[in-house]
């Protein structure tokens, strides 16, 4: 009789349920980009530290390919080398000193020589001596050729995220740019907004979200810290995008309401900033970009309240100021 | 051949299975975003599921009715969620608690683990607790969203933030997995939250639907609803021999000749499955209370 059969089908529909979700769950795999390059040779660094440019154009050139050269080094090893960034930040006066960044690798990997293993310290070592060999031959180039860096667009820090520190190798780190306007209509366009401060806090948030709203306090707090070191937070309203007028009505108000002064900006839901707003499905999310408009790190999700969030943001500005200033 | 007088509603029942298999399925249909760790953010968001399943599933097709209810309510902007009211009454007169037992994925995880093999305890006794989720569905998605607000009006959706285990079932985990940003913002709440997600996956084995029939808010709108419901059961009081076996069948502790319109009936038609003369049916359509029985069956 058929009605007999009933719990068969309910027996293997719960056998196909469970293996969905064991297989859901396994499915999850971490995010991509994990693939580790191998590290560049000694002789190629060596050829590359032997060589003497003539004039300014080929010292740059030179100075773009030993740069080159200490992403690969550090994007070799990228677990390895997150640890030793992650022990690092805790004390970043080396970082802005003008000191050999090779010097301030050697320390930081010295200093936490009990957290890794013979082999990994070794690679480590190694790894964190050619970079000195390299930044040796830099200072040198930038003596004799005092350009040679700027025209550059990477600079001579290695920031974590072209390191290919931040976990996402293949992705740009170029905020993506934007032209827009504040909230009270004047023009705002990103490349002028990044490139005159040392560090941009972008707080990506609704009117209607109450975490959102109630971080906003301490973003303006933050906001006149930074503006001591050159820094600014700007916020970015989702629902004010592609100039809602009463969208930015109701913003204005919340914001007034909770005392902010600084910038909030919109642009386009079109571009491609427009696009990464569409993106982001929690909300508050910030992002910390530095003075030459790179994405420093991971967004952070969530408030900023809480005291690991606070943390996790200020060692990503602190990233930023020194990416911004080297 | 089929001689029974009611064959639509023994296959309704039969296929109950499949229905919340595809139910399930259609709720959650994105399901590539499990591994891309995003969630689906297009139009279908604009409309409710009719079974408590997470806006923030990275699956899923539509947003759930009590977090958008809570969502709404708890907004500065408005006073009360029309929208989503609307959708709820529509839903609960054209189905009732139909959806609870054919369409809500969250019943049919109770149900599937229910199944796992062990003892198995009755809730005949805990009947009070019933009276819990009407309680949650007031407190929790209609009163304190609406009234405990910020200074700037803005209320916390306390049943989403505070008590519901789909979320961390659906929303919480499966993101977390695949990204980072939301890994390092879980803190407390995720914590008390995965407590309430594991208790009711232990009581779930135990008991039959525990989350249904003591604590869903959801469960207790349409159990509200089963009574004005166009879908219900009905007892051919002519047919019926008084046997109890239905009665004794229902887990979900109701007496179908007693109360076919019953507020704990999830319509899942087991009564119908053990009816030895075929004297239980669904029914689908206006019928007036006095056709219905009101005492149980007579003895012949």
């Amino acid at each position: 009789m058929s009605v007999t059969k009933l719990p068969k089908i309910m027996k293997i529909v719960a056998a196909l349920m469970m293996s969905a979700l064991v297989l859901c769950l396994a499915a999850c795999s971490t995010p991509g980009g994990d693939k580790e390059k191998p590290a560049p040779d000694d002789a190629s660094i060596e050829a590359l530290i032997a060589e003497q440019p003539k004039n300014a154009e080929e010292a740059t050139d030179l100075y773009n390919r030993l740069m080159q050269k200490e992403n690969d080094i550090l994007s070799s090893d990228k677990s390895l080398w997150e640890k030793v960034f992650a022990g690092a930040n805790k004390d970043s006066s080396m970082i802005g000193d003008g000191s050999n960044y090779g010097d301030f690798l050697l320390a930081t990997v010295e200093g936490a020589k009990d957290t890794f293993s013979a082999d990994e310290f070794n690679v480590l070592k190694t790894g964190a001596e050619k970079i000195k060999k390299i930044e040796d031959k830099l200072a040198a180039l930038k003596k004799e050729f005092p350009d040679c860096a700027s025209t550059s667009g990477a600079g001579e820090s290695v920031d974590a995220a072209s390191a290919g520190m931040t976990g996402d190798a293949g992705k740009s780190t170029k905020f993506p740019s934007f032209k827009g306007k504040d909230l009270d209509g004047n023009d705002v366009s990103s490349d002028e907004l990044f490139s005159k401060s040392k560090v941009t806090v972008m707080n990506f948030w609704f009117t209607s979200c109450k975490p959102c709203v109630e971080e906003l306090g301490e973003l303006e707090a933050l906001n006149k810290k930074l503006a001591e070191k050159g820094g600014q937070v700007v916020g970015v309203n989702s629902f004010t995008l592609d100039g809602n007028q009463g969208e930015i009505s109701d913003a204005k108000d919340v914001l007034s309401k909770k005392g902010v002064t600084y910038k909030n900006v919109w642009f386009n839901t079109d571009g491609d900033a427009g696009k990464l707003v569409s993106g982001l499905f929690s909300f508050p999310t910030t992002y910390v970009i530095d003075g030459n408009g790179n994405v420093v790190g991971e967004p952070i999700v969530g408030a900023i309240t809480s005291a690991a969030q606070r943390e996790a943001l200020d060692r990503l500005i602190d990233q930023a100021i020194a990416n911004s200033t080297k | 051949m089929d001689k029974r007088k009611n064959p639509a509603s023994h296959r309704l029942s039969r296929l109950r299975g499949w229905v919340q298999a595809a139910a399930t399925l259609l709720t959650n249909v994105h399901l590539p975003n499990f591994v891309k760790g995003g969630i689906y953010q297009g139009a279908g968001k604009t409309v409710c599921v009719p079974g408590l399943n997470c806006y923030s599933c990275p699956a899923a097709s539509g947003a759930c009715p009590i977090g958008s209810f809570q969502a709404v309510v708890g907004s500065s902007k408005f006073n009360f969620s029309y929208y989503v009211t609307g959708t709820l009454i529509l839903i609960g007169v054209l189905l009732g608690r139909f959806v609870c037992g054919f369409l809500c994925p969250f019943g049919w995880l109770q149900e599937l683990l229910h199944k796992i093999p062990g003892k198995k305890l009755s809730t005949k006794q805990l009947k009070p607790l019933r009276y819990v989720k009407y309680a949650v569905l007031l407190l929790a998605v209609v009163l304190l969203p609406a009234l405990v607000v910020s200074d700037t009006g803005m209320g916390d959706p306390f049943f989403c933030k505070y008590v519901c285990p789909q979320g961390v079932l659906e929303g919480a985990i499966p993101l977390a997995v695949v990204n980072t940003g939301i890994r390092s913002a879980l803190g407390r709440l995720f914590t008390w939250k995965l407590i309430i997600l594991v208790t009711v996956v232990v009581l779930s084995v135990l008991f039959y639907r525990p989350f249904c029939k003591w604590i869903c808010p959801l469960g207790a709108w349409y159990a509200l609803m089963n009574k004005v419901s166009l879908l219900g059961m009905q007892v051919d009081r002519r047919t019926c021999v008084s046997c109890g076996r239905c009665a004794r069948a229902c887990e979900m502790d109701v007496d179908v000749t007693r109360s076919p319109d019953h507020a704990e009936c999830i319509r899942c038609g087991k009564c119908i499955s053990v009816c030895p003369v075929d004297a239980v049916r669904f029914r689908y359509g206006f019928s007036l209370p006095s056709k219905q029985p009101s005492q149980p069956c007579e003895d012949k």
